[in-house]
Parts: C-alpha cells; sequence; structure tokens
C-alpha cells in the first residue's frame, strides 16, 4: 500500500501523516514514511524530536553540496538518510532540500 | 515588503490586512500575490478567485530574453490600472491567476506578473507581498523587490523549524536587507520566548492569538471586516507603524 497526503500549507498534512505512518505500523506493517517536502519537517510530528530533524536535513543538504555520495539503491538510501521513528516506523528525508539561489 | 513563513502560519491575513492598514494612511499600495493557488483576497476582503494579466496583454519574449513580455505598448503601470483588481482601502491586487492544476497554465501571466512588479516606479507603489508557504519561492528570489521580509511564525515546531531556515536569505546577496519576525497566534509570553529562542532573533510584533479571526476565516471575512476594533488588528497596525517610518526615510529598521 502506498499513501500520498496533500492539501494546503497549515492543514495538517504532515501530522495526519505522521500518525497514519505510526498507527500502521502498530498494526504490525512495515512503515516507511517519505518527507518529500523540499522543507521537511515529518520527523517532528512523528516524535524524533527537533534535533534529529534538523540532522537529516544536514545530511541530505550535504548530498546536494557534493559532500556525500549519492545512495545506488533503496535499501542504501534508507539506511543513510533515513532514521528510526517510534513505533517501528523507518523515516527518509529524500528531497532536495531549499537554500538561497545564487544570483 | 514581503510576508513570508510556513503554510497556515497567516501571512495572508496578516499580509491583506497590513495593505489595507498602509493604504489608510494614504500610501498607494500595491498587494502582490505570488501563489498559483491564491491566499491573499480572504485577508484583503475581496472576492476574487481567477484574476490573471490576460493573454492577450503578454506575447512571445525577443530571442535570448525571457520567454514571455507585456505586449508592445502596454507598461507595468497600465497592468495595475487595467488588471489589478481594486479592493477596500484603495489598495489594488495583483495575482497570475489560479492554478488547480498544471502550473503551465499560468506561466504567461507569471511573466508578465514579473516583469510589472520589477519595472513598477518604486517612488509610487508600496508593495506588500504575500508568497506560498513554504521556503520554495523565497528561495528562488521570487520576493526580490522587498526591502524587507517579514517571517510570520507561529510557536509550533514546525513553523519554526522552516522560519528557521527562511533565516537563510540573509546569506544571499539578493537578499532583504531586514529580515523581522512576525510572532503569530501569540498565547502568552512563553510563546513568544519560544521563538526567540529557536530562532535567536527578537521578535519584532506579537499578534495575538485571535478567536474572532479564526471564526471569519470560516466564512471568508478578512479581520478588518470581522473584528477591525479587536487585537489582532491593532497589532498589524502597530507593525505599520514601526515599518513606515523607516522605509519612508531609508533609515535601518532595529
Amino acid at each position: 500500500m502506498k499513501i500520498a497526503v496533500t492539501g494546503k500549507g497549515g492543514s495538517g498534512k504532515t501530522t495526519t501523516s505522521a500518525a497514519l505512518a505510526r498507527t500502521l505500523a502498530r498494526r504490525g506493517l512495515a512503515v516507511v514514511a517519505l518527507d518529500c517536502d523540499t522543507n521537511p519537517n515529518l520527523g517532528i510530528s512523528l516524535g524524533v524530536g527537533d534535533q534529529e530533524t534538523e540532522r537529516l536535513l544536514t545530511l541530505r543538504e550535504r548530498l546536494d553540496e557534493g559532500g556525500v555520495e549519492h545512495a545506488p539503491g533503496w535499501d542504501e538510501l534508507m539506511e543513510r538518510f533515513g532514521t528510526d521513528a517510534p513505533d517501528g516506523v523507518r523515516l527518509g528525508v529524500i528531497t532536495r532540500i531549499e537554500n538561497p539561489e545564487p544570483g | 515588503m514581503a510576508f513570508m513563513g510556513k503554510g497556515g502560519s497567516g501571512k495572508s491575513t496578516i499580509a491583506g490586512t497590513f495593505a489595507r492598514l498602509l493604504a489608510r494612511r494614504g500610501e498607494p499600495v500595491l498587494a502582490l500575490d505570488s501563489d498559483p493557488l491564491p491566499g491573499l483576497p480572504y485577508g484583503l476582503g475581496v472576492e476574487v478567485d481567477d484574476r490573471p494579466i490576460p493573454d492577450d496583454a503578454v506575447v512571445e519574449g525577443p530571442e535570448g530574453g525571457p520567454r514571455w513580455v507585456l505586449a508592445p505598448g502596454i507598461g507595468p503601470a497600465d497592468v495595475i490600472e487595467r488588471y489589478a483588481v481594486e479592493c477596500p482601502d484603495g489598495v489594488r491586487y495583483l495575482q497570475f491567476g489560479n492554478t488547480s492544476g498544471e502550473i503551465w497554465a499560468v506561466q504567461r501571466a507569471q511573466f508578465a506578473w514579473s516583469e510589472t512588479v520589477h519595472g513598477l516606479d518604486r517612488s509610487t507603489w508600496s508593495l506588500v507581498g504575500d508568497l506560498p508557504g513554504g521556503t520554495r519561492q523565497a528561495m528562488f528570489g521570487w520576493a526580490k523587490y522587498a526591502d524587507c521580509a517579514l517571517l510570520v511564525v507561529e510557536p509550533t515546531a514546525k513553523s519554526l523549524h522552516t522560519a528557521r531556515r527562511l533565516l537563510h536569505l540573509d546569506r544571499a546577496e539578493w537578499g532583504p536587507t531586514t529580515i523581522g519576525v512576525v510572532a503569530n497566534k501569540v498565547r502568552d509570553e512563553a510563546d513568544v520566548v519560544r521563538i526567540e529562542d529557536r530562532l535567536d532573533r527578537a521578535v519584532m510584533v506579537r499578534v495575538p492569538w485571535s478567536s474572532a479571526v479564526v471564526e471569519g476565516d470560516r466564512h471568508a471575512g478578512a479581520p478588518l471586516d470581522v473584528d477591525p476594533d479587536g487585537s489582532f488588528v491593532a497589532e498589524v497596525d502597530g507593525l505599520v507603524d514601526r515599518l513606515v517610518p523607516a522605509y519612508d526615510r531609508d533609515v535601518e529598521v532595529s
């Protein structure tokens, strides 16, 4: 099963996604939560905390800066750019992070 | 100025109120919406859904230049005169249309919008912009017209997280000269402390949580129309007071 949550800013997409992911995991499903926002904060709603959310973001950012290598496949991607969230959910930050463009 | 911040933090509501209060002081105000799903009309108190700069005012650009340009004989002032919507208190409002589908549908009007904004006589118009939620447009330089970026932040972890990212605009050479923090939906002093700690910046204005404003939002009523004497409007009015002299005299905002 693959679920995408969408809607206006502030309507509760992230909060709903996080609750869905953890609820499904509690029912025994293997759940991956993907943050596809260019300003990712799903980690906060999942309960991994501010710092860990920021760490994932910084890690993804270093990829854009050429500081780290791309992951060649799904497993390695989730391993390197993901973190464990409560209830056994695995969180991955997979979008490009935005910074001010030059010029 | 340009209002930015996380979705739902109150950018459009504050920007619309700010634009009208500024106009009441006698300034010609142009309210600028760069959201392809525009929310600023609700803050201004007008019913505008889809009002792009029309296709016949936009032609293909020259070789090597922008993809689309304003048609010959149409300048930025004409665009405002013809296509900017008249709002309460004399504010004019410019959007590039509403897209519920393909972003390409508004591309032509987007180019014309941009040419208009950057070509306007800045000594005549005060610009009050409202960006879509998140960081994308801000990071791409959509608010280059603004001397002052106003970060609207509510005291929640996610809103603060977005605001922290937006503070990176400080690093951009083309970035705004001032970034002001507008705390919204403030319930108590602890909310302000949390915001200032997390952003490591002083809050410029504290806009209180207002059930009247929230109730108005349910029925598409702008704060100035549903609760004109309330604390929300009073605080935004204070923000106008604070910013107007600074930009009129071109001095640094403290």
